[in-house]
């Protein structure tokens, strides 16, 4: 419980922040929106042309884009700092966390919002909405399936930041994986064979991220909610340890650092 | 009793070396050459409840390294330390309610906000509740003269201004111990004197302890009771400031002036003459090798004196002094 009375003081203090400039939080977040509505329009022509592939049509696209939408959102509010990891650590940032009584990877991340995420966040609500799927059960499986993916994304990102523990800064590389995730995560799932599925649900876990999440709202089934949890669970929990074992081999640095 | 109790402490760090140029870029790709840089070697030191003590030394001595260690930012390579009976790498977090932090070159308050709302966030952070959070505010508001700052945001503020909120922000939480690194670093006389004064309050009104790093001897004087003077990662003094001045300040600075006109070759044996004016001389001489009285009385027979000044040499020639024997050691 004093862990989220601390977390709910960190995301304030992000917002006021963040609305100290409230002409940019603003365009944004929408620009963001209008960004993802021009991004879409490719899939509309696409499956206007194709109708659909191997049982995938342009309303199961609404669907999974708007959950990988919604989660990278809820990340990039929620914990933005999380993008940012690598570069803290490599930069030796991370004394101003380690020097204040709060779960260091848990304060580091939540300290940062990403005003865009706004806009990401809200459009994932809204290509749910027009996806024709929309019940009012299914939104309750949405906002779960949201918060689901959301950790397995924010978990997936710490472990592959927290490489700079080891082999230095890992923003590249991290950028990498993360654009693999995503574009992963918005195609089909029925057009990968079993080992390319393996690898979607292990080495780059973007199935976690976009198809089962999408199937688990369309329809309820024990089998989907327990490869999400058990998705979350285990990545989470290999990201904390990574970041721990990764902590005890920090340098710190002399660089000056501003927190914003 | 004993707030930091620091015994034979070690820190390396694994360095990466590599060559000039885009050859020296490339052969590191494929075959990088380590080193190792023993920042901090076999340290061990006591500081006692309550204490000033200035932990000093030239840059690359291993002071913020040593700092970071008793905060539990870092851990160590070998050797023990408690800091108010905690170890700091391993409880960390519960440590760290009880020390207060400051490092110069690394701002704590957001940059954006003004600091009011780093102090509600640090008393969120620190579980004080909001009556006694508003408290403390208010009091350290008086403490250290920043009522008219706590609304302006912190990017606004000069430096000195900006500092006496750190330092403020770093006491919300009525530590034990305050770790201070750098604090003055890059502020000017009138900003240093402000926080030395509040320091100094905080140290007699609430008793807490103050570990201050710094590579201004200023900082040194005015507050600090002991002092340890670190080089290489290893202490290469420790004693009283009093003694510190007393064993090192043998040499005197003397200036001179004269209602008549002085020769130009003015000169006492045993004394080095710095400069000859027309009616003055500037002149040094160390105090175990020649007599005061006897530099006086030559001073006094070569004219009639208009003014006296007798100084000792500032306390970084000293330290720089000791920087230079611990070298030649």
């Amino acid at each position: 419980m004093k862990e989220f009375k601390f977390l709910f003081a960190i995301w304030k203090t992000n917002l006021q922040s963040a609305m100290e400039y409230r002409a940019a939080f603003l365009t944004q977040a929408i620009g963001m929106m209008v960004n993802n509505f021009i991004y879409f329009a490719i899939w509309i022509i696409f499956f206007d042309r194709f109708k659909d592939v191997r049982g995938w049509g342009v309303n199961d696209m609404y669907v999974t884009f708007g959950v990988l939408a919604s989660a990278f959102g809820l990340v990039s509010l929620l914990f933005g700092n999380a993008f940012n990891l690598s570069d803290i650590i490599a930069k030796g940032r991370l004394d101003y966390y380690l020097s204040l009584p709060r779960p260091v990877l848990l304060h580091t991340i939540a300290s940062r919002t990403i005003a865009s995420g706004m806009g990401d966040f809200l459009y994932g609500f809204v290509s749910y909405g027009l996806s024709g799927y929309f019940t009012w059960d299914g939104l309750a499986r949405y906002v779960l399936a949201t918060l689901l993916a959301a950790t397995v994304f924010a978990a997936f990102l710490i472990l592959t930041q927290s490489l700079a523990f080891w082999f230095g800064m890992m923003t590249n590389f991290s950028n990498l994986v993360l654009n693999a995730m995503l574009t992963f995560g918005i195609y089909p799932i029925t057009l990968f064979d079993s080992y390319a599925k393996l690898i979607l649900f292990t080495l780059i876990p973007a199935a976690l991220m976009g198809a089962i999440p999408a199937e688990f709202i369309r329809a309820f089934t024990w089998q989907t909610l327990g490869e999400l949890l058990l998705g979350a669970i285990g990545f989470l929990t290999l990201a904390i340890f990574t970041f721990r074992m990764g902590l005890r081999r920090y340098e710190s640095g002399s660089a000056i650092q501003i927190e914003v | 009793m004993v707030s930091i109790d620091v015994t034979n402490l070690q820190k390396t760090f694994q360095t990466k070396r590599k060559a000039a140029g885009l050859g020296g870029s490339i052969r590191s790709l494929f075959k990088p050459d380590y080193s190792s840089v023993e920042a901090v070697r076999n340290l061990s030191f006591q500081m006692s409840s309550g204490e000033l003590l200035g932990f000093i030394g030239p840059n690359g001595a291993g002071k913020s390294t040593t700092i970071k260690i008793l905060t539990g930012i870092l851990h160590p390579s070998g050797g023990e330390a408690k800091v108010l009976g905690f170890t700091p790498w391993i409880d960390r977090q519960k440590l760290a309610y009880h020390i207060g932090t400051v490092f110069g070159q690394r701002p704590q308050l957001w940059y954006h906000l003004p600091a009011m709302d780093t102090f509600i966030l640090f008393g969120k952070i620190y579980e004080l509740d909001d009556v006694e959070t508003k408290k403390r505010i208010d009091f350290l508001t008086e403490a250290f003269e920043i009522k008219d700052l706590l609304d302006v945001p912190v990017r606004k503020l000069s430096l000195g201004q900006r500092m006496r909120c750190e330092v403020a922000a770093s006491l919300l939480h009525r530590p034990k111990l305050l770790l201070l690194d750098e604090p003055s670093i890059g502020l000017d006389v009138v900003a240093k004197q402000h926080i030395r004064d509040a320091i100094k309050r905080m140290n007699q009104e609430e008793g807490v302890g103050v570990l201050l790093t710094s590579h201004d001897a200023g900082d040194l004087e005015a507050l600090c009771k002991r002092v340890i003077i670190v080089n290489h990662g290893q202490i290469v003094y420790e004693d009283k400031v009093s003694n510190l001045k007393r064993k090192f300040l043998t040499t005197k600075l003397v200036e001179v002036r004269y209602a008549m006109e002085v020769s130009k070759d003015f000169a006492i044996q045993g004394v080095e003459i710095l400069k000859v004016g027309h009616y003055g001389v500037k002149l040094k001489f160390d105090t175990t090798k020649t007599a005061v009285d006897s530099v006086i009385s030559h001073l006094s027979g070569a004219g009639d004196i208009v003014d006296i000044t007798i100084s000792d040499p500032p306390l970084e020639e000293v330290i720089a002094k000791i920087y230079q024997e611990a070298e030649n050691a």
